[in-house]
């Protein structure tokens, strides 16, 4: 084999096995590989890729307690630091990259299966280093950001019939669709395709045709991906990423859904399931996929504290509209926000938030004196701030005030709120959270639309979709009794057209939330009760069906 | 889809419902493999710390490894037989060199060779592409090797070219040829003897991986055939 340079090479080992660093150690220095270090942890080995550049990172998957070897490869390859660019190859006692691809996003440069031999070892560095070499040019010119030398690059090495011309096209497509020159992306998309049906280059067709905007497109090539590989993960993220385009908060939620079943390890998809869960008022779903990323937060560079919040505040909705799908999840999300401030460091702002969240949760444990004392640090914490920035910590002390039954406090907050910030509009979008009817424009137009398509659906007499109008607007604006008892009407009309269990469940769970924030003074609270009269009839007839 | 009723709780699946034994034996295969790759660290540690004295004790590790190493690779086709079975094996077809991947299984099995004094042979184009999920196929061609290694006398020839539109990949080798009944045409169809030793897991593995490679062309196979090129069996995968 040519001379590759191994002697000025530096690797770095990862295994929590002592015996397999000395094993792969030997082997290096066999090869001529001209300097190796070893560590222990994945924790230890991104100390390590901090401090220097290493050209070889040979990293065993499973490194016992702590991050594991995919979550290694992943803050490495997205943040910055000098490893960004070293060639990972990852060695598993797995053999299979299907269990591990299924699982994750980024992909290392190469797998390698235990037990290695020093030949295996040899042959596949070799290969490996050879490409590195060949591609060298192009990666550093893509580097320093010099796309269009990357792109001529690439092109005179597919033009010379490189070895790694298969390397270069998919470099090229990657390199076109990043400077939008869809032409040219789809014409390597195509000359690929023509000759043969990769997978790499159907995924290419689809991001061509979602930067063309043409969604008919990108939909039918993700069909075909999905038809000959229904595992293949990339395909579900870019159909996610079509749904979002489409503002479809119901597919993307289906596809997440999908994608974290098939695969429930990638913490972003279980994230973003949470996330579009939440928004789609389908609060069960959110909490589960919350816990879970909060799970897989422990040792990811993904994690994020807006993440642990959410969790515990879609815990604690979940409990007012069904204590028992919410009990099971209460003493998770108490610890989670008594980590906070651990996990994601000491601000004053977080203690607040952190202290009334658990305050709301130990209502909901049944823990008064623990929330009355949660509730209390937090406000002298807190203090009388008038800094804006504190404005979402006050608006979860209204929500707290609320739950604990201090309603009075609550009020006189939320009307200090409302008059300092009157007439801005930013802020008074995010406190008709709190509120019956919205103050901001943009919500309150909001309404108005959602409204008028609902009553235009349910005109139509389509029930489904006259609910899931209004049923947007739920999470946005909690407390608006109108559109809660319009989405409650139409749900009626769909359960007397047919009887469903989910259905009439949903109902169930949202007279349960209404009847907590509603006073019998309030001007619909007559439809409230002809409603529930409505709907307990319905349930008891089908009932007395079911008997008889 | 999110009635509480649906949520699992982990335990009751060993009420009333039987057992799917496929998912147990799955998951025990799974644990059986960590045992194993622990097994084989600890005896190469063992190697290193302390190295065979004499020709019989070199020969000692060379059959713990050797075996340790077949018990490994079956845990393997076992695993994914189980996933193409549950449709839950991912299959990524893109194109390789051919002699990428018979240098890959070549090199893997480097120390059973040499421990055998098999000489082997590779005869292929270096510029020869194709299309297959590189990974399925070296596992099919390792396990071809391995079994190789065990039948024949000292020559092993591994050669790849294109025939009629299909990569062809042989293995012969010169031993004493592939018994009659193997011969025969419809492979793993016969039940599986445990009595005789050979449960052909091997042939039954292969197969699968083949029929997953499909083109316009048609989809992948194997011959099997005896008096190959160094006297012995010869046995043919053909890729679309």
């Amino acid at each position: 084999m040519a001379d590759l340079g191994y002697y000025k090479m530096h690797a770095l080992i990862v295994d929590d096995f002592e015996n397999f660093r000395g094993t792969l150690y030997k082997m290096l220095m066999d090869l001529g590989i001209g300097n190796a270090d070893s560590a222990a942890s994945g924790e230890e080995a991104l100390r390590f890729c901090k401090a220097r550049s290493y050209d070889i990172i040979l990293c065993d998957n499973n490194l016992g307690k702590g991050k594991s070897g995919q979550q290694v490869l992943e803050e490495l390859r997205s943040t910055d630091n000098p490893c960004s660019d070293s060639l990972f190859i990852l060695v598993s006692a797995e053999n299979s990259k299907g269990t591990i691809m299924a699982a994750y996003d980024y992909e290392p440069d190469a797998y390698l299966a235990k037990p290695i031999t020093p030949k295996a070892l040899d042959q596949r560095l070799g290969r490996l280093i050879e490409q590195r070499v060949e591609l060298k040019a192009v990666h550093a010119a893509q580097k320093s950001g010099d796309d269009e030398l990357a792109i001529t690059l690439c092109k005179e090495l597919v033009a010379s019939g490189s070895r790694y011309a298969n390397a270069c096209q998919k470099l090229l497509g990657q390199l076109y669709l990043k400077k939008n020159n869809l032409t040219a992306a789809e014409a390597v998309y195509r000359a690929v395709l023509d000759n043969r049906e990769l997978e790499w280059a159907q995924l290419g067709m689809v991001k061509t045709k979602l930067a063309q905007n043409d969604l008919l497109g990108a939909q039918q090539w993700l069909e075909n991906i999905l038809q000959a590989n229904p595992l293949c993960m990339k395909a579900y993220d870019l159909q996610a990423d079509l749904y979002k385009l489409q503002n479809d908060s119901e597919g993307l939620q289906n596809v997440l859904q999908k994608a974290t079943d098939i695969s429930p390890l990638s913490i972003l998809r279980q994230q973003a399931l949470g996330d579009v869960a939440q928004q789609n008022n389908d609060l069960v779903t959110a909490a589960n996929a919350l816990k879970r990323a909060v799970k897989l937060g422990e040792n990811s560079c993904f994690d994020k504290a807006e993440v642990h919040s959410l969790f515990a505040q879609t815990t604690i909705d979940l409990f007012s509209i069904d204590k028992e799908l919410a009990k099971p999840l209460i003493r998770e999300a108490i610890a989670c926000v008594n980590n906070l401030e651990e996990n994601f460091g000491k601000t004053n702002l977080r203690k607040v938030e952190s202290l009334l969240l658990e305050s709301q949760l130990q209502v909901c444990a049944g823990d008064q004196r623990r929330a009355q004392d949660a509730l209390a640090s937090a406000q002298s914490s807190l203090g009388d701030t008038k800094d804006e920035d504190a404005l979402s910590v006050q608006i979860e002390l209204v929500r707290t005030l609320r739950l604990i039954g201090k309603t009075d406090d609550a009020q006189r907050l939320l009307g200090d709120l409302l008059h300092r910030y009157a007439g801005k509009e930013e802020q008074l979008q995010r406190l008709d959270v709190l509120l019956d009817e919205p103050r901001s424009e943009k919500n309150k137009l909001m309404v108005a639309e959602i409204n008028k398509k609902g009553i235009a659906f349910y005109n139509a007499k389509d029930f489904t979709a006259a609910a899931d109008a209004f049923k947007t607007a739920l999470q946005k604006l909690p407390n608006h009794i109108g559109l809660r008892l319009n989405y409650v009407q139409a749900m009626i009309d769909k359960l007397k057209t047919r009887f469903e269990s989910s259905v009439s469940e949903k109902i169930q769970q949202t007279f349960t939330k209404t009847s907590a924030i509603i006073s019998q003074q309030h001007p619909q609270f007559q439809r409230y009760r002809q409603l529930n009269d409505v709907y307990n009839s319905l349930v008891r007839a089908y009932e007395k069906d079911k008997r008889g | 889809m999110n009635s509480p009723s649906e949520q699992k709780n982990g335990n009751e699946n060993y009420g009333q419902t039987p057992i799917d034994f496929s998912f147990v034996l799955a998951s025990s295969v799974h644990d059986m493999k960590n045992s194993l790759g622990m097994l084989l660290n600890t005896l190469s540690a063992m190697m290193t710390s302390s190295p065979p004295k004499d020709v019989e004790q070199a020969r000692f590790f060379s059959v713990l490894e050797y075996e340790a190493a077949r018990i490994n690779g079956e845990l393997v086709q076992l695993l994914s037989l189980y996933r193409m079975d549950e449709n839950t094996m991912s299959v990524v077809i893109d194109e390789h060199h051919a002699i990428d991947i018979i240098d890959e299984q070549i090199a893997r099995n480097d120390t059973l060779l040499k421990s055998r004094n098999i000489d082997v042979q590779v005869n292929c184009d270096s510029d020869l592409i194709w299309y297959f999920d590189n990974e399925l196929i070296g596992g099919v061609l390792n396990n071809l090797i391995v079994n190789c290694a065990r039948y024949s006398r000292k020559q092993l020839l591994v050669s790849a070219t294109e025939e009629n539109g299909f990569l062809c990949i042989s293995v012969a080798d010169d031993g004493q040829g592939y018994p009659d009944n193997m011969l025969m045409g419809s492979l793993p169809q016969t039940p599986v003897s445990f009595s005789s030793g050979n449960t052909r897991l091997g042939l039954l593995f292969t197969r699968k991986v083949l029929e997953l490679h499909k083109s316009k062309k048609g989809q992948g196979y194997m011959t099997i055939a005896n008096n190959g090129p160094l006297g012995g069996g010869v046995l043919k995968l053909y890729l679309p």
